[in-house]
């Protein structure tokens, strides 16, 4: 369920896209996974990837993360993504470090809208740039939540899977209703569809919580016929107040995304060797921690990559620096690379589909950077 | 089109399903109206109280709710618990209780629904429900807890029977669209705050979502071709209207107009130069929703949208023209408009069908078997002490759970109107399985033939569809998701 609400709930959602995971039909083309997570609230990528600098202790005493796991002599990794921290060690994961979407304007419902739509103007578009891309690589649509997320949105008519508290009434009820559909239509379409699923998937359906629901899309994306695109949406990130460093609020977000990175690796198999694990922020936080040991809305953050198509286990990053007058408007980490041209080069990489198709059809042409090379190793 | 007359003879055996594509249905007790145009437009010309059995709190001691909740939470708990994450969740937790922020929209669901089966007046309810969508408050901070149904309640159900122009003015400057859509951080670059600002070196300029949503959304639409010249333009004719910001209340203070904010001088806007007149540069605002209200590209927009919304996805040109015409003549006059629509709407009846949207159908469900939804106000009350209850929590669940979280739309633009945005497998499967939760409480109706009867032009279809079925429950879910149920 996406909701925009309740940041400090940390509930999640998941959501899966590709083939029909109930019906099976054959992928011609070698089948890639690309797996997207939304941390919404804007996560503090100088809080999961900190940069070994004096400089940071300075401008947080409060929140400044302790017991770090070593990555570069530059950047270190916050102690809580201990699964992340084990695929780097097998050149498995890589960070891209003072990157963002380019919205500057610090509001949630704003950046959230951009993170999904992948446009310039909060509101004007109604379709997702995930979306956009399975349509322009011809995908068909899997979606595991009750209401389509934005991000997934297209003109494309999605096929979606969650599991409902209601009890879901027999096949033999499902049989007649079904008699009143006319033929050829979206509604006759649609409920054979879903009588074509085992009932397993329709009644007494199970658990909604994040590692669950990861367990269960990464089974699915493992099978040769499965969905290759799944989203989740772990809320919670917005930590004002009390963020902690090694330990607290922000601490625990990473502690639930290295579960699902955990989750990921253990149901894909040997799919994670062809696999992409990418994350989404609204915003970075701001450099200098606030009153309440929280950190306030920023801009320039981090994007983890994990997964077997990963090139190498590496930082990368123009790195702008802890300085003031390097600071974007005085007090927030500077985002030197647009997150889109990491999010576009994973379509490209993951949908087999040219990178140029893809900037154009999806993100208007925007200058995006062709970072496949630098990032993965196909 | 000119032959909209009543035929008598019709009334009986065909366009019944009129009573669902603008209310919810026939009830068990209630007969099916001898002139289905008179009942209806006899509804829209005046606000019907709230059906809930106490006095409901007004938007000010709702907003005074929300204000306890930030303010708590920001200036005192963040503080006081800096160090201690588990304190801190655990105070929270507290003061969620108090304030009930996990209890309100619960019982603004039970206000709207009891309000909108109960009041006798159902066509009026289906125009609230179209207008609260129309401007539409997304999901943002804690609004669907403690605002979004007072607005709904106070700003848009009690103008929707004067003009146009009057709801527009109060939608706009009402304290949720001013926040929902950050117009309150609007700064003219040449106001007086705009100018100490720069000289501070700090930006000072206009959030444009308001002006944009107000043109695109709210009135003339992109049909009038307006650019982003206009949306800046018409951003700075809006800087100034905010609600203040206090760190007693934070954004929970009421709208006014402050002029250091505001953008001096002329702005044109549409073609149109808005020009102050006398000592407060208000009235350029005021003017320019005047203009907006009567364009004639807001009286097409709009008149499409209810036609979308009461009709077919696919309105024609021939439907929307006689509303256009109300309009115009009646200068925006909405219960002429709403009217005209009724009319169309029941030429169109045994031509068009629409794909009803999950609070709909659910409404029309619970109205036509007489069933016990919402909660009634003594499962509700609350004492501000203890978490509410599971069953206290259900309204909002459910309705989650159907799909429809009627204070949490996510853009906007509102909830669609479309039926390719309301099938999915898994919308499909809650529709199958909501009347089995509506039938676990009791309901009224025993007779389901008679029901059929009111209800449906071609009862003996609907009623071999539940032959031989014994339980209410059971025939409740053959009924509810077939075809002439879920599109009326």
């Amino acid at each position: 369920m996406i909701t925009r609400r309740a940041f400090l709930t940390g509930s999640i959602s998941v959501t899966m896209l590709g083939s029909p995971i109930f019906s099976a039909f054959a992928e011609k083309r070698k089948k890639r996974n690309l797996v997207v997570i939304s941390l919404r609230g804007g996560m503090d990528g100088l809080s999961a990837v900190p940069p070994i600098d004096r400089a940071l202790e300075k401008f947080r005493p409060d929140v400044i993360v302790k017991n770090t796991l070593p990555l570069t002599s530059d950047f270190s990794l916050h102690p809580s993504l201990k699964n992340f921290h084990s695929a780097w060690k097998q050149g498995n994961a890589a960070i891209v470090h003072a990157a963002s979407i380019p919205y500057t304007e610090r509001s949630h419902f704003e950046g959230q809208d951009l993170m999904e739509s992948g446009g310039h103007k909060p509101f004007a578009e109604y379709t997702g740039w995930l979306g956009r891309g399975m349509e322009t690589a011809g995908l068909d649509g899997l979606a595991i939540a009750l209401p389509m997320p934005l991000i997934l949105r297209s003109k494309a008519n999605l096929d979606n899977y969650y599991p409902t508290k209601l009890s879901t009434p027999s096949p033999e009820i499902m049989k007649r209703v079904s008699a009143t559909y006319p033929q050829n239509s979206n509604l006759k379409s649609t409920i054979e569809r879903v009588m074509m699923r085992p009932y397993s998937t329709l009644s007494g359906r199970g658990s909604r919580k994040a590692h669950r629901l990861a367990g269960t899309a990464a089974k699915a994306l493992a099978m040769p016929d499965g969905p290759r695109v799944a989203v989740f949406d772990i809320n919670g990130f917005d930590t004002h107040a009390a963020q902690g460093g090694s330990n607290g609020e922000h601490g625990d977000k990473l502690y639930n995304l290295d579960k699902i990175f955990g989750k990921l690796r253990e149901n894909l198999g040997t799919s994670f060797n062809d696999t992409l694990i990418v994350t989404l922020t609204e915003f970075g936080r701001k450099i200098e921690q606030n009153g309440g040991n929280g950190t306030e809305h920023g801009y320039g953050t981090a994007v983890l990559l994990m997964g077997g198509l990963v090139k190498e286990a590496k930082v990368f990053s123009d790195w702008p620096g802890l300085k003031r007058k390097n600071m974007f408007e005085g007090q927030d980490l500077q985002a030197t690379i647009d997150a889109r041209s990491i999010y576009c080069s994973s379509m490209a990489m993951a949908f087999d589909t040219d990178f140029e198709k893809l900037k154009r059809q999806v993100f208007w042409n925007d200058p995006l950077v062709n970072l496949q090379d630098k990032l993965f190793g196909i | 089109m000119n032959n909209i007359g009543i035929n008598i003879a019709n009334i009986f055996i065909m366009k019944k399903n009129f009573f669902r594509k603008v209310g919810f249905g026939i009830g068990p007790n209630e007969q099916v109206p001898v002139n289905p145009i008179e009942w209806a437009q006899s509804q829209v010309d005046k606000v019907p109280p709230l059906v809930w059995g106490e006095s409901v709190r007004t938007g000010e001691e709702m907003l005074n709710y929300y204000a306890e909740w930030v303010y708590t939470d920001r200036e005192i708990l963040r503080k006081r618990h800096k160090s201690n994450r588990k304190a801190y969740v655990e105070a929270k937790n507290k003061l969620r209780i108090k304030v009930g922020e996990r209890y309100f929209d619960n019982l603004e669901i039970c206000i709207r629904h009891n309000t909108a089966i109960n009041s006798g007046a159902p066509v009026f309810e289906r125009l609230w429900l179209f207008w609260c969508n129309h401007f539409a408050i997304i999901d943002k901070d804690f609004m669907p807890e403690f605002t979004t149904g007072p607005y709904h309640r106070e700003t848009i159900r009690t103008n929707i029977c004067g003009s146009f122009e009057t709801l527009l003015k109060k939608a706009t400057l009402g304290w949720s669209m001013i926040h929902n859509l950050d117009n309150s951080e609007s700064i003219g670059p040449h106001s007086e705050w705009g100018k100490n600002r720069r000289m501070k070196g700090k930006l000072a300029t206009v959030n444009e979502n308001h002006a944009r949503e107000l043109l695109e959304l709210h009135t003339v639409s992109p049909a009038a071709k307006y650019t982003q010249e206009d949306v800046v333009q018409l951003s700075y004719i809006m800087a100034g209207w905010e609600h203040r910001h206090t760190k007693k209340r934070k954004e929970c203070n009421p709208v006014r107009f402050n002029k250091k904010k505001h953008e001096p001088g002329n702005h044109k806007v549409l073609g149109k130069n808005y020009k102050q007149r006398g000592l407060s540069p208000k009235n350029k605002l005021l003017d320019l929703l005047k203009d907006l209200a009567a364009h004639p590209e807001t009286r097409r927009f709009i008149s499409f949208k209810l036609c979308r919304h009461f009709i077919t996805d696919r309105p024609t040109e021939e439907m929307i023209t006689p509303i256009i015409a109300a309009w115009e003549k009646s200068n925006g006059h909405l219960p002429t408009i709403h009217k005209a629509l009724l009319k169309v709407v029941y030429y169109y009846a045994d031509k068009e069908e629409k794909f009803q949207n999950p609070e709909i159908w659910m409404l029309q469900m619970v109205h036509m078997v007489g069933g016990s939804w919402p909660l009634r106000v003594d499962e509700m009350k609350y004492n501000f002490k203890i978490k509410p209850s599971r069953h206290q929590r259900k309204p909002h669940f459910f309705m989650k759970e159907i799909g429809y979280d009627p204070y949490r739309p996510i853009q906007p633009n509102g909830f669609s109107d479309m039926e390719l945005d309301w099938i999915s497998p898994e919308l499909l499967i809650r529709r199958m399985s909501a009347p089995k939760e509506i039938a676990k409480r009791n309901i009224i109706l025993k007779d389901f033939g008679s029901m059929i009867d009111k209800n449906f032009d071609n009862p003996e279809e609907m009623k071999n569809l539940i032959n031989k079925v014994k339980s209410s429950s059971t025939k409740m879910q053959l009924l509810f998701p077939s075809y002439r149920m879920l599109k009326s």
